[in-house]
């Protein structure tokens, strides 16, 4: 490590940023010195982003002061935020497809002679950069839309330092990028702090902060606790901090009849995602799985539902053999999936709450097969409106007029009308009010109670232990560890995010 | 610059390659334009004989000029990922305005071209306004103002045409006052058009900073890229193009002004754009690909009259040649997806 200087090179103080109603962060504090590594941690919606969003200039905080360098300095912009040399790496790259690799890093910041680009000069420069990354020369003048999604994370690194960078805020780098890679983030995060660059690092896994960081902020609902140097914790530690001292009520244990399992996984694999899978789940059971964004724990749900073809290993649906062409195929034999984008994927939202609700089961509303009987579609839809408490003041209400947790309750509405002998649900109560995930959560009560089996793949820490009989953790495509309804959140996390090691260290 | 790096790999060194980092001179698709364009000329000369004589080829380049010099603006914005439908209306709105001003007042070349390059900025500055900071689709936006634009120029026409136009635009025109040494002036002006937009597109940060907005506008926004101001320009100097292209349909007609003139024309536009290889999905696309475009639509229509087919032939030839165009650009899309 360089120098250690007395002036932070940002002090950001007293930040609060509310959105509508709703509390992002308060009074958050966070200070960075030159020359290190500073890694932000916190669960998802502690309000990580919102921050970096603000230093970022991305955001407007609503209280606080920031200083650099020791001056009060205001950031109103992204231009802003550049000129104090800000530079942010984004989860996703944000990139320009069509525009080569020299132009995608130069973009906004050309070397210019007059009002032109000055091509010579930035080639001069190019080269050293893609060696820096680690991509060969030849790659300069091709598009980067056709580079590989790591690829593509690669050049968004060198475009943010080739700046002046003062700051890089680097939000999730390793989420997408292999262990190979990773390592190559690393050596360029090293060679930048020994230039006296600030570097804001955010990640989910723990266990990389031993190998990176100097020193921890730790996040949580909104607040900033404490700072820590990285000698003073460990992951456990960590985790313990990120979760706070909440109790979740524990879910009673229940026993299940020695009955033929309705789904299991046998050493599946999935390509270089998934990786020796064993799982089991019994009617009336529901089964928690967790794990961090890159982990594989949305491909487990994929591969069942037929979106994503396992490449060995084999699954047993009520005792036989399956394989799924797609989802159709899946659920013809009884299995649904509610995902997790239901904005994208789950609802029709011009359509009404009655036709969203029915087209999940239409041969039910058939006499005769292409018809529908409008009656009986309003009946089922009304008793369903009614059974779950479905706020709205008739049936044929928009479904995008509704808050996020009335539309959500449409949606597995939606899965009772056929009471699948499997459910898939991704994030089940992802962006809804407390009220509305309590409903939720006791809807999938029911379902289960009823005989389906139901999977949740959840990042909710206390969601997953609140509904689930079981959970297992997911981690680099491997289960990590398996928890019965006496788990806490701290086991949880940290075995999601690296204190109990899978690694194959062969 | 903080990060200057050393310079540690002797691969940098000795290398000839930094020119080459420039965007390609021609793409692939000019390319096939041209020998499209090329074998297009040699069939229809042996077809019909008259058809590579001045006397066919200079009026077909004079139809070029306004589509082009319009198609230039419309390139700008399909590379941001916009489009302007209004066009038409906007002709039809700076033609009749100018043409009355012309007959009521007698004003000189100049300033009648002035003031129907205003007048066209003017409409442009509308669309953009509406389109940068209004957040609503730009096929929208320019759908309403067309059906705006379409309304004001009728009341300016009221229900007549207009009569007794003076010669003031014939420089522009077809006959032998719109030529010096036998180049049509209006397609001489289209060319330094091109050749600067050309320039300012390949070459200027701001011009580059176009196909950052239409490639991935959150992306541009965050790299510093002043996107607002950049997509109103666009629409702005579209409108002025506009105008200046009505001065060209002007002297291109009679001495009367239609109430149908441009009537049409976005859709031409569109079609040498789209067919010159820019891509309506935004962030790519040159203006040398429009010219092309544009000629390759005159060709196809003059030489389906030429040979006296049925002219309905020519919109056939032209759609599936829009449809190869978007097609091609889809199915590219496409297959980058899957690597």
């Amino acid at each position: 490590m360089s120098e250690q200087s007395t002036t932070p090179r940002i002090a950001m103080r007293g930040i609060s940023k509310n959105y509508g109603g709703v509390r992002a962060i308060r009074q958050a504090e966070l200070t960075v010195q030159p020359g290190t590594v500073h890694a932000l941690v916190g669960e998802n919606g502690a309000g990580k982003s919102t921050l970096i969003k603000i230093l970022a200039g991305a955001e407007q905080p609503d209280t606080g002061t920031i200083e650099f360098d020791g001056k009060a300095v205001s950031i109103t912009s992204t231009t802003d935020a550049i000129k104090l040399g800000v530079q942010t790496v984004y989860q996703e790259p944000q990139l320009f497809p069509e525009l080569s690799i020299t132009e995608n890093i130069f973009i906004g910041r050309e070397i210019k002679r007059g009002p032109r680009v000055d091509w010579a000069a930035q080639a001069a420069q190019i080269h050293e950069l893609l060696d820096m990354i680690g991509l060969p020369h030849k790659l300069a003048t091709a598009p980067v839309g056709d580079l590989s999604i790591a690829q593509q994370q690669q050049v968004s690194i060198a475009k943010a330092v080739a700046g002046e960078a003062s700051i890089l805020i680097l939000d999730e780098p390793s989420a997408i990028l292999t262990d190979t890679e990773i390592s190559v983030l690393f050596s360029i995060v090293r060679r930048l702090t020994e230039r006296g660059v600030a570097v804001i690092y955010i990640t989910h896994r723990l266990d990389e902060l031993f190998e990176i960081a100097d020193t921890v902020t730790v996040m949580r609902d909104g607040e900033t606790l404490d700072t820590y140097a990285i000698q003073d914790l460990t992951v456990t530690k960590i985790a313990e901090l990120m979760v706070g001292g909440i109790v979740t009520e524990k879910r009673e244990v229940r026993s299940f009849d020695d009955v033929v399992p309705t789904l299991e996984l046998h050493n599946v694999d999935v390509g270089q995602l998934l990786r020796g899978i064993d799982l089991q789940i019994r009617p009336g059971e529901i089964l928690g799985l967790y794990g961090l964004l890159g982990s594989g724990v949305a491909e487990i749900a994929e591969a069942v539902y037929g979106m994503k073809q396992p490449t060995g290993g084999h699954m047993l649906y009520q005792g036989k053999r399956m394989v799924n062409k797609g989802p159709a195929a899946a659920r013809r034999r009884g299995i649904t999936l509610v995902p997790a984008n239901r904005s994208a994927q789950g609802v029709f939202s011009f359509q009404s709450i009655r036709f969203n609700i029915s087209i999940g089961d239409l041969a039910k509303l058939s006499p005769l097969k292409g018809w529908i009987n409008r009656r009986r579609e309003r009946e089922i839809a009304l008793d369903l409106i009614k059974r779950l408490g479905v706020k709205t003041p008739n049936e044929n209400q928009p479904i995008s007029a509704m808050s996020g947790g009335n539309a959500q309750k449409v949606v597995i509405a939606r899965q009772l009308l056929s009471t699948p002998k499997l459910l898939i649900l991704a994030e089940p109560t992802q962006g809804v009010d407390v009220g509305a995930k309590e409903e939720i959560h006791r809807l999938i009560g029911h379902l289960a109670e009823s005989g389906t089996a139901v999977l949740v793949v959840t990042t909710d820490l206390a969601e997953v232990l609140r509904i689930s009989d079981r959970v297992l953790v997911v981690r680099e495509g491997k289960i990590a560890a398996e928890f019965g309804t006496d788990a806490t959140q701290v086991d949880i996390l940290a075995a999601a995010s690296g204190a109990i090691s899978t690694r194959n260290e062969s | 610059m903080s990060t200057n790096l050393e310079s540690r790999s002797p691969a940098t060194d000795g290398t000839p390659a930094p020119r080459k980092i420039l965007p390609s001179l021609v793409t692939g698709q000019e390319g096939v334009l041209i020998g499209i364009i090329a074998v297009l000329w040699i069939l229809l000369g042996l077809l019909t004989p008259a058809f590579l004589t001045s006397g066919s080829i200079l009026p077909l380049l004079v139809a070029v000029a306004p589509i082009a010099l319009i198609g230039v603006g419309m390139t700008f914005i399909i590379i941001t990922a916009g489009i302007d439908v209004s066009v038409a209306a906007a002709i039809m709105v700076t033609a009749v305005i100018t043409s009355q001003t012309m007959v009521a007042t007698g004003i000189p070349l100049i300033p009648a071209v002035l003031l129907s390059i205003g007048v066209g900025a003017l409409l442009g500055l509308v669309n953009g306004l509406l389109v940068a900071y209004g957040k609503i689709h730009a096929i929208i936006i320019t759908f309403g103002t067309a059906n705006v634009f379409q309304f004001i120029g009728l009341r300016f026409f009221g229900s007549s045409t207009v009569n007794g136009l003076p010669d003031t635009f014939d420089v522009f025109g077809r006959g032998e006052a719109g030529r010096t040494l036998g180049i049509p002036h209006s397609f001489a002006i289209t060319l330094l058009v091109v050749a600067v937009a050309w320039w300012y597109l390949r070459h200027a940060a701001s011009g580059r900073h176009l196909f950052a907005i239409g490639g991935n506008e959150n992306a541009a926004r965050l790299a510093g890229i002043k996107v607002k101001p950049l997509v109103l320009m666009t629409y702005v100097i579209t409108g002025a193009l506009v105008g200046l292209a009505a001065c060209f349909f002007i002297g291109q007609g009679t001495s009367t002004l239609e109430q149908s003139v441009g009537a049409g024309r976005e859709l031409l536009v569109i079609a040498a754009v789209v067919i010159g290889g820019t891509s309506i999905l935004g962030g790519r696309g040159t203006v040398f690909g429009t010219l092309l475009g544009a000629i390759l639509v005159q060709t196809v229509t003059s030489g389906v009259t030429q040979l006296g087919w049925p002219s309905q032939l020519s919109d056939l030839f032209v759609g599936v040649a829009i449809i190869a165009a978007v097609g091609t650009d889809i199915l590219r899309e496409r297959s980058r997806r899957k690597s």
